[in-house]
């Protein structure tokens, strides 16, 4: 059975729900969302029967409909399926469908409750557009639309003029972003003349040189695209103060879904970046990475802290594509998606037990009030930190033995580096905020969130558990080998038993270690699913045991000083860097001080030019002449019979002239 | 001859005569809801005319049954439903003789399909009537009101005027020619391309057909009759009358008289020209909303004027486009100005103050038409204004005529000059200065509504997805270079 119609009902089902919330139901507030969860959640039901009927690599691949011709020009509207877009669109209308569900009980008071799903249907719709575009163009447009819903959610509570400052920042800062990304698009377009990713990469497949001397440039003006909406530095700033926004939007479009759009969007153009643009993108991914874990260290808003944590995640992500590893930058975005979206639904079901309290130092002793939110934010954290067995440390470990295995030694060193801060950070928030005693009267007096909010955590939290053993990163693996665009065998391809036939290249005492690994354990492989979760371990035990030592050193530290600090003491012993983490390191302040003030002082001259030469000189002489003659010919009209009657023969009588006078 | 070609035009009438018997039998308070009864019928007809593709003449070649009749026949047949749903919505706002309105509705619809049918001069004078002599009635209709009434009188007289020098003009065409039939006359016109008197008349006549569509310089009575004429009767003189005024201009200048009308483009060129910054202008001061859309509605003859002067089937084509989104914006305009407008006196802008909480809906459908009005995409005004000027600066390269160049800026000053006072509109919605005096919800009707989303559903779907429309309308004008 092949389907087609499936996947562009998954695209439109969430737009005709935004528009029907606002035009015919925005006053029943259940109608509202169950229309919007409803499009979300038969999206989810309609890919997996798409996936299951046809596979991970549907043909056709690609479902083009002409838009419009009109002459030669023709505008196609396409749809790319293969495994990449599919496990994307499992994502978002899957980890989406979860957050849906759990807004329908965290905005339940809000006057805006309808407005707040028509926002997220378009968003998902938005989305789900980039995911499934198949050329520049289109995936561009639907960049900008994401762009808009999430200005609109940002800004949901555009009466607090934090929440509509921050709206105003993520747009403007992403703009900025986008620039490039469209400059970057415009290149490729002149140098290649095509602009759909398949013709793309066939030509350069074809030949590696198409793009020539602008091939780097071309990589890094469509990564500026990513890094305005990845939040990459330096245009990482809007993602924390984006927080502003509900908790839900936090948990599906600042950490699960639309941040990642950048990192989708490199992985599915990677055949266009050139070394010197990887070797670029690594970097500051990495360097992203170290930056927002020691700004995470000091901060004591939860969700601010979960936001530059998301920061240092999607930092790995790109860092991981700069490494020419699609692989495990599409493996950590999946489960990242699952258990950041759990972490933030966690904290976002804290912060409504609290009262909107947000200070993790008001928080604490929420074990025995709140068990599902503990245990579930336990589970997301240990995945955040990556330990065993939890999906994040096969997608970071994967990572890291990336960073090894291209020899990239100083990258790996940062990654571990950022593994000990994670983990130092995540625990930090763990014990100020859920171990100890109760640091305020609101906190003792917490009580659990009601079902429809419990249950998406629940369910969260067990891809959270899963997601790493699962053969996710297998799907993604194959496609990309498929398409020829990783050239080595791949690790995870191996099984037990090509695994003792040794890697040459491999170094004499890995294959010791291997050896005594294989004599000693092999019992284990008769479990099911065990191979899958001790492959790492296998595949790149160096990584493996250098992010574990990490995350151990990461644990000590936190405990050592957070298990019942009632303030934090690492202000003390860091003195003024602690003070310059904690307060983002100046970022705010020093954009404020350069690119704010010029910017004022060029708007200023702009705003003389255009008020006097321009708007006086210029438009207001034509607005004038234009206003005059309006009002001159009204005159004509003076509503007397004989005048108009006159006018009409004048009027043919003028023409009659005109026609037959010459 | 063939009768069976005139089904359509058999049931419409018959459903004008049942209306008016009907009058007698409908208890009064009842008589209001014959307008859904007969919107219902001309659906049924329309869709069982989806159905037909039955081609030829009838008549001895007076009247034809083509691509372009059946394009324009659907197109009237569309355009009297929406504003037989908007005259039930203005009911109660006539005195009496509510089931004689929807009858000379019907009527008005019976002429313009002849008209969309008409291939003879004779036939082409007698559906012109038929229309005109309809609006007469259909403007004076709210006797109470002297607005109306001196519209009406004002209409009656102009009208008669341009239907004099029509026929006059016929009687010279003939006199000189001796045919009335448009392919007769094809043959022979190429003859006749000197002889002023031929000329003369071709002109007079064209004056007839300019007073239709309201281009100038006989654009003066449609201000004046717009604002004073019951809203659906403005409504449908705006979309129907305007349309069959189109279809026959096409018919006169492409079938009849083509290698004429080749030698006319500069004309044609000027007073598209001037049409359309005549309309535009004038709308900058207005105050009342139906007489600004009477301007504006100037401004579009000339905007599909456009497509007539670039004199080449894609202009064409792009004329029967445009007048597609126009429909469904126009109708949709007026149907918020009917709705709205319901008690108040005046029609002036500034009653639409705070119409965004009175009804979101409607004030939706009013901005979605003037930005539609004003060519923005993605609603159909824009696709359509896009393919008239690619029709026109395509002419201008094929025939070197700087003309073209000249009339594509005027087109587009007109375009910047008409989003100031669209704009207006929307800006006294949303942010009107003085303090809307009413805040009382506005309630609609469940038919009211279905119309209402039947306008902007067009609006969208022909400027979304402008192929099937471009396919339709390109299929349609090939029956003009028969």
């Amino acid at each position: 059975m092949n389907l087609e119609a499936l996947p562009w009902l998954i695209l439109f089902l969430p737009l005709l729900a935004a528009t029907v919330i606002p035009l015919f139901t925005l006053r029943c507030r259940t109608t509202s969302a169950l229309l919007s969860i409803g499009a979300i959640v038969t999206g989810f039901v309609l890919t997996v029967v798409f996936i299951a009927n046809n596979g991970w690599t549907p043909t056709p691949s690609e479902l083009t409909t002409n838009w419009l011709s009109i002459g030669n020009l023709n505008i196609d509207f396409g749809l790319k399926l293969d495994a990449l877009s599919l496990m994307m669109m499992l994502i978002v209308t899957g980890v989406g469908g979860a957050i849906h569900i759990y807004s329908f009980g965290y905005m339940r008071e809000d006057r805006g409750f309808s407005r707040f799903f028509a926002c997220l249907s378009l968003f998902t719709f938005s989305m789900l557009g980039i995911v499934l575009a198949n050329n520049f163009i289109q995936l561009f447009i639907f960049w900008e639309l994401v762009g808009v819903s999430s200005y609109l959610l940002i800004g949901f509570w555009f009466e607090k003029p934090s929440a509509a400052d921050a709206a105003k920042k993520a747009f403007f800062t992403n703009r900025l972003g986008d620039f490039g990304f469209l400059l970057g698009i415009l290149v490729v377009w002149t140098a290649l003349g095509s602009l759909n990713f398949s013709t793309l990469q066939q030509t350069l497949i074809a030949n590696p040189a198409a793009l020539g001397t602008i091939a780097s440039i071309a990589g890094l003006l469509i990564f500026c695209g990513a890094m305005g909406k990845s939040a990459q530095f330096p245009l990482h700033v809007w993602l924390p103060d984006a927080m502003e926004g509900p908790t839900p939007v936090s948990a599906l479009i600042h950490a699960a879904t639309m941040v990642a759009a950048g990192v989708y969007m490199l992985c599915r153009i990677i055949f266009l970046l050139d070394p010197t643009a990887l070797h670029v993108i690594a970097w500051i991914g990495g360097f992203t990475a170290l930056l927002s874990a020691l700004i995470a260290i000091q901060q004591n808003d939860i969700k601010r802290i979960l936001a530059y944590s998301t920061l240092s995640q999607l930092g790995y992500m790109v860092m991981a594509v700069g490494l020419s590893g699609p692989t495990p930058a599409m493996f950590h975005l999946t489960t990242h998606a699952f258990f950041k979206a759990l972490l933030f639904l966690g904290a976002g079901s804290v912060i409504i037990a609290l009262h909107h309290e947000q200070d993790i130092w008001k928080m604490g002793g929420l074990r025995k009030k709140m068990p599902v939110t503990f245990w579930t934010f336990l589970i997301g954290a240990l995945a955040l930190c990556g330990v065993p067995p939890f999906s994040g440390f096969y997608s970071k470990d994967a990572i890291l033995a990336q960073a090894w295995h291209t020899h990239n030694y100083p990258l790996f060193a940062v990654a571990a580096f950022v593994a000990v801060l994670t983990t130092f950070y995540m625990f930090r928030l763990f014990f100020v905020a859920f171990v100890g005693e109760p640091k305020t009267k609101e906190a003792s007096h917490a009580h659990e969130s009601p079902g429809v909010m419990i249950w998406p955590l629940r369910l969260l939290a067990v891809f959270a558990l899963v997601g790493g053993f699962i053969g996710i990163s297998n799907i993604i693996l194959k496609h990309y080998f498929d398409s020829g665009l990783i050239k080595f065998t791949p690790l995870s391809y191996r099984t037990w038993e090509t695994y003792v036939s040794d890697d040459p290249s491999s170094p004499y005492w890995l294959n010791y270690f291997n050896g005594l690994l294989d004599s000693g354990l092999r019992f284990l492989f008769k479990i099911p699913m065990m191979h899958k979760i001790l492959e790492p371990f296998l595949d790149s035990p160096a990584a493996s045991f250098i992010g574990l030592g990490a995350v151990a050193i990461g644990f000590i530290l936190a405990r050592s000083l957070y298990r019942n600090a009632a303030s934090d003491p690492l202000p003390a012993k860091l003195g003024g860097f602690a003070t310059a983490m904690k307060n983002r390191f100046y970022f705010d302040e020093i954009y404020e001080a350069t690119f704010i003030r010029a910017h004022d002082f060029i708007a200023t001259v702009m705003d003389w030019i255009d008020r006097w030469l321009v708007d006086w000189g210029g438009i207001g002489l034509v607005r004038g002449g234009t206003d005059f003659s309006g009002r001159a010919l009204r005159l004509m009209q003076t509503g007397n019979l004989q005048t108009y009657a006159f006018l009409f023969a004048l009027g043919v009588a003028v023409v009659l002239w005109f026609v037959l006078g010459k | 001859m063939n009768a069976s070609l005139l089904n359509l035009e058999i049931w419409v009438i018959a459903l004008g005569l049942v209306l008016m018997l009907a009058d007698f039998w409908m208890p009064l308070e009842r008589k209001r809801f014959l307008g859904y009864a007969a919107a219902a019928a001309l659906a049924m007809l329309l869709v069982t005319n989806l159905g037909v593709c039955a081609t030829g003449t009838a008549f001895s070649g007076m009247f034809v049954e083509d691509g372009l009749a059946v394009f324009f026949k659907r197109f009237f047949l569309v355009a009297a439903i929406l504003v037989l749903f908007m005259s039930v919505e203005f009911s109660d706002r006539l005195t009496a003789g509510i089931s004689e309105y929807y009858s000379l509705i019907v009527f008005a619809l019976s002429g313009m399909l002849f008209a969309a049918s008409a291939n003879n001069f004779a036939m082409l004078f007698v559906s012109i009537e038929l229309i005109t002599v309809t609006f007469y009635v259909l403007t004076s209709f709210q006797r109470g009101r002297l607005v109306s009434l001196e519209a009406g009188v004002k209409y009656l007289i102009l009208g008669a005027l341009s239907s004099a020098f029509m026929v006059y003009g016929i009687a010279l065409v003939w006199g000189t020619t001796g045919k009335l039939n448009f392919n007769e006359l094809a043959s022979v016109a190429s003859q006749f391309a000197d002889n002023k008197i031929f000329l003369f008349g071709m002109v007079l006549v064209l004056a007839g057909l300019g007073f239709k569509i309201a281009a100038f310089p006989f654009q003066i009575w449609a201000p004046d009759v717009y604002q004073g004429a019951p809203t659906p009767t403005t409504a449908f003189l705006a979309v129907g009358s305007k349309a069959a005024g189109f279809v026959l201009l096409l018919r006169v200048l492409f079938t009849a008289i083509p290698s004429v009308t080749a030698h006319w483009a500069n004309p044609l060129i000027i007073i598209s020209g001037i049409t359309i910054l005549y309309g535009n202008l004038c709308a900058i001061p207005q105050q009342n909303l139906k007489r600004l859309l009477g301007y504006s509605s100037i401004a579009h003859a000339g905007y599909l004027l456009l497509g007539v002067a670039a004199l080449s089937a894609s202009g064409q084509a792009a004329i029967l486009y445009y007048l597609s989104g126009y429909l469904f914006t126009v109708l949709g305009a007026f149907t918020v100005i009917c709705l709205v407008m319901r008690h108040l006196d005046s029609e002036n802008i500034s009653a639409l103050a705070g119409l965004n909480q009175r009804s979101p809906l409607l004030a939706t459908t009013m901005t979605l038409a003037m930005v539609s009005l004003a060519g923005i995409p993605p609603l159909a005004g824009f696709f359509g204004k896009f393919l008239l000027l690619k029709a026109v600066i395509q002419q201008a390269q094929v025939t070197g005529n700087h003309g073209y160049y000249c009339l594509t800026f005027t087109a587009l000053a007109g375009v910047v000059i008409s989003l100031y006072y669209y704009g207006g509109v929307i800006r006294a919605i949303y942010w009107s200065k003085d303090a809307p005096a009413d805040l009382s919800p506005i309630m609609l009707s469940g038919p009211a509504k279905v119309a209402i989303a039947i306008c902007i559903a067009g609006m969208f779907w022909i400027g979304l997805f402008p192929n099937v429309m471009v396919n339709l309308a390109n299929e349609a004008v090939k029956a003009l270079a028969r």
